[in-house]
């Protein structure tokens, strides 16, 4: 009797462990629905509604998914010829280069920043820490732009400032 | 069907091993009546509770302390903390300025840095550089990936020890300029 029991409490895990990522995907946008914390427990999240229920997809958007793969693959790239020219050039002759190279910097770390913070502490497993950091992420990059833009124009500039403090 | 927490190991222990012709006798008499056990109703729902409440003091085997290093994942986390070392440096200073621009212009990090002594300075640029090259050559090892080259065993690891040099020769030039 005891052993029946054991069997149909785990027998939802066991469908979910055997199915993988949808499952988990699914457990996730259910549980974000059902607006109730995931209790995480060693072995998986103990996820909520039954074998029967339909996989729900995330719906298409430009921020997220492949649109943004490709926008951060598209910035990394565009990062190298910039960065090469800033390398011969010097930030006063072109500061429209600069400005450039200053957004698409500040871009690319953030998107960085983010991926860290997905990977490591995602909202689903971390409800109240993830979208803390994500916030704090991005209000630093707001804070990070006015700061280049300010640096940009009453200073040198970011390209300056390093091939000064170099040859210091 | 209600699941029950009972202890009875040593009782049913004592019926095994008791003679065949009085076992039922025994197991009747001292599961009923003699021992006393406390018997606590439970739903089908609870065994749930109870499982998850072990697995929480279950402890796990090491696996990321284990891992043999690798050239690719050593690049692959090598690639992140470089990149974060830079961003964490580059909002850094952008958010100093924002607060304190006057002690942060480029007149005074300039003196600053022009003060330091030679070994210093050799060091501090070796600190920026070897970092800043690393991502670099790894950055293009990573787009390579992305267009669906040097995906193979044989091509990650070529890529990767051209990135390595790539560093070491950038990053001697870089501090020597």
């Amino acid at each position: 009797m005891a052993s029946s029991m054991i069997l149909r409490s785990t027998l939802p895990r066991t469908f979910a462990s055997a199915a993988g990522r949808s499952n988990s995907l699914r457990s996730a946008l259910q549980v974000r629905a059902a607006s109730s914390t995931t209790q995480y427990v060693p072995g998986g999240p103990i996820l909520k509604g039954t074998v029967n229920d339909p996989t729900e997809f995330p719906h298409p958007s430009r921020m997220h998914g492949s649109y943004h793969w490709a926008f951060e693959r598209f910035l990394a790239a565009s990062l190298v010829p910039m960065t090469a020219a800033a390398f011969v050039t010097s930030g006063s002759s072109y500061p429209v280069l600069d400005g450039l190279l200053g957004l698409s910097l500040v871009m690319h770390s953030h998107i960085g920043f983010d991926s860290m913070i997905v990977d490591y502490v995602h909202k689903r497993k971390f409800s109240v820490l993830g979208p803390i950091l994500t916030w704090t992420l991005r209000s630093a990059t707001v804070g990070v732009l006015i700061g280049v833009y300010q640096f940009n124009t009453n200073d040198i500039g970011l390209t300056e400032l390093i091939a000064k403090v170099w040859t210091a | 069907m209600m699941s029950a927490r009972i202890g009875l190991g040593s009782v049913t222990r004592r019926v095994a091993f008791a003679p065949v012709i009085g076992r039922n006798q025994i197991a009747l008499r001292t599961l009923i009546l003699k021992r006393g056990v406390q018997i606590q109703s439970l739903p089908p729902s609870a065994s749930e509770e109870i499982l998850n409440a072990q697995r929480l003091k279950r402890p796990s085997s090491p696996h990321f302390t284990i891992y043999q290093p690798q050239l690719t994942w050593l690049s692959s986390i090598a690639n992140r903390a470089t990149g974060g070392a830079l961003s964490a440096l580059l909002y850094g200073f952008s958010l100093a300025y924002l607060v304190a621009p006057d002690t942060f212009t480029s007149v005074n990090i300039v003196e600053f840095v022009a003060g330091l002594p030679d070994y210093l300075k050799y060091t501090g640029k070796l600190i920026l550089a070897a970092p800043f090259t690393f991502h670099f050559w790894n950055g293009l090892r990573h787009l390579s990936w992305d267009m669906g080259k040097l995906l193979s065993l044989k091509g990650a690891y070529r890529a990767g020890y051209a990135v390595l040099g790539a560093t070491a020769i950038s990053t001697v030039a870089l501090v020597l300029m």
